[in-house]
């Protein structure tokens, strides 16, 4: 268990430290939406507080594991390594260019990458494998999921949740992003997700709504010691599609962007 | 009395348990009551239920945990709906996770088309870095099941269902890359089985032609592509036997290995096995019996096109 809170100011330290990492962040992810390729910006605004808050707590070397699952926000997740002090080159120049690791969905060449994600659902299992082999090793830490909500349409994600309650999985984190958005459009009119608290407490899990913008509480989620724990963990995470970059904040359109260096420029500066 | 191979799979994996503490063995509802490493291991042994794909990605965790997770499923389930799962774990992430899968070919006989795997070295075939072996017999399971483990390295098996081979003889720790099990005139024609039922026909057909037998136990690209070299010393015009269909076989690999030899393929063509019987009887009603291997060879010993079999199925003649 890393040491997050150890008093209020220690948790107001805290937080102000992910937060600033997450505003570096932020600018690095528009950098990369003004790369030659574009990314997928909405998301990997969105998910960056998460991440951030996650990374932390991997940081602490306990053997806590962070799958970023919904893999297309890897722009997010290279810049969220990389504030974080687990990437030791900014991404955001090389994102992108042949020879480079920075693809446009993430895998193990990248440091602090585990596993290849991109094709949905797949971060899931391997975050519950790895938290198993913790368990069966009488070893800490925990096997962090972050998967967005239109990843919950794969049927793998809900296989997985099963396997993981069923197995008595304490250490498993599953997060779910809860931007809104998907590909093509609103979560709610492409395949709705109604209940969904009650849905992962229905499978076994103990369930923790959070602003998934706000460090402190997201750090607080993350910090718990887990290992007696006996039902695996959800933790839906509200959060804001294109967070940050008040030209695509909340914006569908937002999904997929490639940009110029003058508009990047302009967003960076008002990014929040 | 022998056992079957996926009987001696699990043998072989709970021997080698109590050895080596980072061996897991996980099923999806498919192993059965009383399974040997669940008895002797229990705390390595997780029965997942009914989730191929979350079974292959959990291995790929715990394998980067530091564990050598055996999984086991039936074949069509393994490599078919879990494809893309094998694809990223045993490819991509190269991670050292066995899978085991019973049930391939038609041994799933009157069970059905669901149960029935004639694709699956096609998937895995195309997969860079998997080692895939068929073995044949008690022996030859458990000497690939003791290399996956000392190894680390991805691998597929496939295997039957509850039937027994008797092995075949070798000499040394591990079964030979062409195992020669019958020599003959090397200006005739050679028989190559693939798998159980490949090879248990391959010597049906060899004790009446007396022809060559080679039989191969590895079966990806790089594995026969040393056996390739192996068998073109010895001969040009080979007929292989497998329980699989021909697009993505063994016959076509080799064939594409073997551009100055002639490779004759005796498997299981386009047709959907749709109908009941044993396993046997399924393979006679997808042409794949030994009149159709012995057809085979009569066409490859005169050089003759493929011919229609008596079922109807026409062979593909890879030449």
């Amino acid at each position: 268990m890393t040491a997050v809170l150890d008093g209020p100011t220690g948790t107001e330290a805290l937080a102000a430290t992910l937060a600033e990492r997450a505003l570096e962040a932020r600018r690095l992810v528009v950098d990369m939406a003004a790369s030659e390729r574009g990314c997928h910006l909405g998301g990997s605004l969105s998910v960056l507080d998460i991440l951030v808050a996650a990374l932390h707590r991997s940081s602490a070397a306990d053997g806590t594991e962070v799958v970023l699952s919904k893999g297309h926000a890897a722009a997010g997740l290279y810049a969220a390594l990389y504030v974080s002090g687990m990437l030791p080159e900014n991404p955001a120049p090389l994102y992108g260019r042949a020879g480079r690791p920075y693809t446009g969905h993430p895998g193990p060449k990248v440091p602090g990458v585990r596993f290849p994600t991109g094709s949905l659902g797949h971060g899931v299992p391997y975050a519950a494998g790895w938290a198993l082999a913790r368990r069966i090793g009488g070893q800490g830490g925990l096997g962090i999921a972050v998967a967005g909500d239109g990843e919950l349409q794969e049927g793998l994600v809900w296989e997985t949740c099963q396997v993981a309650a069923a197995q008595e999985l304490g250490n498993f984190v599953l997060v779910v992003d809860r931007n809104g958005g998907q590909n093509d459009g609103l979560v709610a009119d492409i395949s709705p997700l109604p209940g969904l608290t009650e849905r992962f407490a229905a499978f076994g899990f103990e369930v923790a709504e959070t602003d998934g913008h706000d460090p402190a509480a997201l750090a607080e989620l993350f910090a718990g010691d887990r290992s007696a724990a006996r039902r695996p963990l959800a933790v839906v995470a509200h959060t804001v599609k294109g967070k940050g970059v008040p030209a695509v904040e909340g914006k569908a359109g937002s999904h997929y962007v490639t940009i110029d260096a003058t508009r990047a420029a302009k967003w960076k500066r008002a990014i929040r | 009395m022998t056992l079957s191979g996926r009987d001696a799979y699990r043998d072989e994996l709970t021997a080698l348990a109590a050895e080596d503490a980072s061996l897991l063995c996980l099923e999806a509802d498919l192993g059965g009551k009383n399974h040997p490493f669940q008895i002797a291991h229990p705390g390595r042994f997780f029965n997942v239920g009914i989730a191929e794909g979350a079974m292959v990605d959990m291995a790929a965790g715990l394998a980067a945990g530091g564990y050598k997770p055996f999984v086991s499923t039936f074949a069509p389930f393994a490599a078919l709906r879990a494809a893309e799962s094998l694809k990223l774990t045993l490819g991509y992430l190269n991670a050292g996770v066995t899978v085991v899968a019973p049930y391939a070919g038609v041994s799933g006989a009157w069970f059905g088309t669901t149960h029935h795997c004639l694709e699956d070295l096609a998937v895995l075939r195309s997969v860079p870095g998997v080692t895939i072996a068929a073995p044949y017999g008690e022996a030859e399971m458990r000497a690939v099941i003791r290399s996956a483990a000392r190894s680390g390295r991805p691998h597929y098996i496939r295997t039957g269902r509850n039937a027994t081979y008797e092995s075949l003889d070798w000499t040394g720790a591990q079964p030979p890359l062409v195992n020669w099990e019958f020599e003959a005139d090397p200006d005739d024609i050679c028989l190559v089985s693939v798998g159980e039922e490949g090879t248990r026909l391959a010597l049906e057909a060899r004790a009446t032609t007396e022809v060559s037998h080679a039989h191969l136990v590895y079966l990806d690209h790089e594995h026969l592509a040393e056996a390739a070299t192996e068998l073109a010393r010895r001969h040009t015009r080979f007929v292989v036997v497998e329980e699989h269909r021909s697009q993505g076989g063994v016959a076509e690999a080799l064939a594409l290995l073997l551009p100055r030899c002639e490779v004759t393929a005796v498997g299981a063509g386009q047709e959907w096995p749709s109908t009941g019987g044993d396993h046997q009887e399924v393979m006679t009603a997808l042409g794949l019996d030994l009149p159709a291997v012995l057809a085979g060879v009569a066409r490859a010993r005169h050089g003759l096109p493929a011919a229609a079999t008596a079922a109807g199925h026409a062979h593909a003649c890879v030449r």
